[in-house]
C-alpha cells in the first residue's frame, strides 16, 4: 500500500464530487489507479480520452506509482 | 462665417472679430500664430502650409463647437492659413467672445491646442541653406491617418505606459506595430485577446468567426452588446476595435476555420491565437500552424477551469497532438451538453493568451519547458504540467492525416420522418435530462444516452443502418466516427442535430 494524492479536473471533478483526495492504494500504475477510481466514483470517461500527469509532468498510463506521488487526471476541454 | 475655415490669402483678424460680436459678450480673447524665422535650431526663410481639407474642416469645426459647449462661451471661430507664407505672416487666428474673460481665455487656449493636435495640417519649412522639409504639426499626422481610415476624428492611443517597461521600449512598440496576429474565434476567449492586442498597438489583426452574436453570449463576451445580437461577430468585433484603436488594421473573416481555408489564413500572419470552442477546430489549427511553422497560443475552458498551451516552432516544443495523441473528439467531453460557465473564466484565459501573444512578439517568452498551464478559478490554483515534445509525434503533416471519410459520415435531413422513410433507424444519444422539453411526437426508435454508451451500461446495435442524433450534431458525429473507426459500417450522424430540423 502507498499513499498518493489525486486531483481531478473538469468533468472528472464534477463526477467525483471533489477536486482532490489523498488515498491509500495498491495500484501499480496510473492506469490501475484510474480504473479503481472509475469504479468508486462512477467516472464515465474512458482512459483513452484522458491524460495523466504525475508530479507535474504528463506521463504514460503504465508509469509505476510511488509513495507520495501527486497524480492529476486531465480531460481535454473545449469551451471558449 | 463657418466656425473653422482655411484661407489661401492673408488672414483678416479685424473682419473675423466682427462676426463674434454679441450683446451678451463682456469680452473677447484671440490668439494669433505667426511664422517665425527659426525652428529646431534651423533658420527658416519662409514656409508652406498644406491641409487635408475635407477632413480638416470637419475636425476644426468640431473643435470649435466643442469649445463653445465646454466653456459656455458665446461665439468662437478660427481661420488657418494655407499656401506660402513669409516670416511674420499670420498663420492661424482663433477668436472667442464670452460673458467673462476666464472662459474666453480658456476656450481660446483649448481651440489652438486642439487644432495643433488633431487637425491634419503639414508645414514645409524652407531654410537659409536652401534645404527644405515637411514638418508635422505636432501629432496631427497620426490624427490624419485615423481620419483617412475611419472618417471621424479619433486620436491614437498613447503607448507610453507600456513603452516605459524596460523590456518594451520604443523598439518593442515598433515590433508590435509591425506584427500580425490571426485570432480564430471571437467569443469569450477571443474577445479579450482582440481587445488587448488592439489596445497594445499590434499592427494587423485577422478576426475569424462565422457566428453571429447571440443573447446567450453576452454574459461572457462583453465585447458585444445587446444591440449587436444577430450581427456577425467578426464584423462587430472589427468595428469595436476600430473605436478602441484606429491605428490597427482589422481583417474580417466571417467564416469558421475549415480544412479549405485554414492554411491560407495561417500563412498570412506571424502568430495564431486559437480561441474556438471545439476540439475539431483546435486540432485543425494545430496542424496548420505546425505545417506553416508558426507559433500559436491555445486555450480552452470548462466551467471554472482553463487550459493554456503555447506552441513554438522549435524542436522541443510540444504541439497539441503531443499532449493529446488520441485527438479527442467533441461530444465525448461534454461541450455540447451546456456545461455552464461564468464570464471571467474565458476572460481570464483570454487575457493570458493575449499576454502570451505579446510575449512572443516582444521576445519576452519565458524559457520554461513547454507545457500546459491549468488554471482553476475556484481554488485559484495554477499549475504547470510539463509536456515535452512527444518523439512519436513527428510534427509533420503526414503524421496527422485528417480522417478521410470514404463514405459521408453526416447526412442532412429536414424532418425525422424523412430520415425514417429513407430507411434509417433513429438513435437518440442525448441524456434523459435533455429530452424533457422535446415536442410531443418526436419519433425516435432507440434512446441510448452517450454517458451509458461510454461507461458500458448500454451498447450500440451491432448491425443495421442507424442515424445517430443529438442536440446539435456534435456528439452524434463523434460517436459515428468512433464506431466507424472500430470497423462498424452503417452508422451516420444527422448534421446539425435536432436543433437543425425544420420546425
Amino acid at each position: 500500500m502507498k499513499t498518493v494524492h489525486v486531483q481531478y479536473f473538469a468533468v472528472l471533478r464534477e463526477q467525483a464530487g471533489r477536486g482532490e483526495e489523498t488515498l491509500a492504494t495498491d495500484a501499480h500504475s496510473a492506469a490501475d489507479l484510474y480504473e479503481a477510481l472509475r469504479g468508486r466514483h462512477a467516472l464515465t470517461l474512458p482512459r483513452s480520452v484522458l491524460r495523466v500527469a504525475v508530479n507535474e509532468e504528463f506521463c504514460s498510463w503504465d508509469r509505476p506509482l510511488h509513495e507520495g506521488d501527486r497524480i492529476v487526471f486531465i480531460p481535454p476541454v473545449a469551451g471558449g | 462665417m463657418d466656425a473653422f475655415n482655411f484661407s489661401s490669402s492673408p488672414l483678416e483678424p479685424e473682419r473675423y472679430r466682427e462676426a463674434l460680436g454679441d450683446p451678451g459678450a463682456g469680452g473677447y480673447a484671440s490668439f494669433e500664430g505667426w511664422v517665425r524665422d527659426h525652428n529646431d535650431g534651423r533658420h527658416v526663410t519662409r514656409l508652406e502650409y498644406e491641409a487635408f481639407e475635407a477632413l480638416a474642416l470637419k475636425e476644426g469645426g468640431r473643435i470649435v463647437s466643442d469649445a463653445i459647449e465646454r466653456f459656455g462661451v458665446l461665439r468662437a471661430a478660427s481661420v488657418h492659413r494655407i499656401g506660402s507664407l513669409a516670416i511674420g505672416e499670420l498663420a492661424v487666428w482663433v477668436g472667442v467672445s464670452a460673458a467673462h474673460r476666464d472662459e474666453a481665455f480658456a476656450a481660446c487656449r483649448y481651440i489652438i491646442d486642439e487644432i495643433k493636435h488633431r487637425v491634419p495640417i503639414w508645414k514645409k519649412e524652407y531654410y537659409v541653406d536652401g534645404d527644405s522639409g515637411w514638418v508635422n504639426c505636432e501629432r496631427c499626422a497620426v490624427a490624419a491617418h485615423a481620419h483617412v481610415e475611419h472618417a471621424h476624428g479619433a486620436r491614437a492611443p498613447d503607448y507610453s505606459r507600456q513603452i516605459a517597461l524596460p523590456e518594451v521600449g520604443s523598439a518593442g512598440q515598433a515590433r508590435l506595430g509591425a506584427a500580425s496576429v490571426l485570432v480564430i474565434g471571437a467569443g469569450g476567449l477571443g474577445g479579450p485577446v482582440l481587445q488587448y492586442l488592439a489596445a497594445a498597438g499590434v499592427g494587423r489583426l485577422g478576426i475569424v468567426d462565422g457566428d453571429c452574436v447571440e443573447a446567450s453570449n453576452l454574459h461572457r463576451q462583453p465585447l458585444y452588446g445587446t444591440a449587436d445580437i444577430g450581427q456577425p461577430k467578426a464584423a462587430v468585433a472589427a468595428a469595436q476595435l476600430a473605436r478602441l484603436n484606429p491605428e490597427v488594421r482589422c481583417e474580417v473573416i466571417a467564416e469558421a476555420a475549415s480544412q479549405g481555408n485554414v492554411d491560407d489564413l495561417v500563412r498570412g500572419y506571424d502568430l495564431v491565437v486559437e480561441c474556438t470552442d471545439n476540439l475539431r477546430a483546435k486540432f485543425l489549427v494545430n496542424d496548420a500552424v505546425v505545417r506553416a511553422g508558426k507559433p500559436a497560443v491555445f486555450a480552452s475552458i470548462y466551467q471554472y477551469e482553463g487550459q493554456l498551451q503555447t506552441y513554438r516552432p522549435e524542436p522541443h516544443s510540444a504541439c497539441l497532438r503531443c499532449v493529446w495523441p488520441e485527438a479527442p473528439r467533441d461530444g465525448l467531453v461534454g461541450n455540447c451538453a451546456e456545461a455552464g460557465v461564468l464570464g471571467p473564466v474565458p476572460g481570464t484565459l483570454g487575457a493570458m493568451q493575449a499576454m502570451q501573444a505579446l510575449k512572443l512578439i516582444l521576445g519576452l517568452d519565458d524559457a520554461r519547458p513547454s507545457g500546459v498551464v491549468i488554471v482553476d478559478l475556484l481554488s485559484l490554483d495554477t499549475r504547470v504540467i510539463r509536456a515535452p515534445r512527444d518523439p512519436r509525434c513527428d510534427h509533420g503533416p503526414d503524421a496527422r492525416p485528417e480522417r478521410s471519410a470514404v463514405e459521408p459520415l453526416e447526412l442532412d435531413f429536414t424532418t425525422l420522418d424523412e430520415a425514417r422513410a429513407a430507411g434509417y433507424e433513429l438513435v437518440d444519444i442525448r441524456e434523459a435530462s435533455e429530452r424533457r422539453f422535446d415536442r410531443p411526437g418526436t419519433q425516435i426508435d432507440l434512446h441510448l444516452p452517450l454517458s451509458e454508451l461510454l461507461d458500458g451500461r448500454a451498447a450500440f446495435p451491432v448491425a443495421g443502418r442507424q442515424l445517430i442524433v443529438c442536440a446539435h450534431g456534435v456528439r452524434s458525429l463523434a460517436l459515428a466516427e468512433h464506431l466507424r473507426a472500430q470497423g462498424r459500417d452503417g452508422v451516420w450522424s444527422m448534421r446539425g442535430g435536432l436543433a437543425g430540423l425544420s420546425p
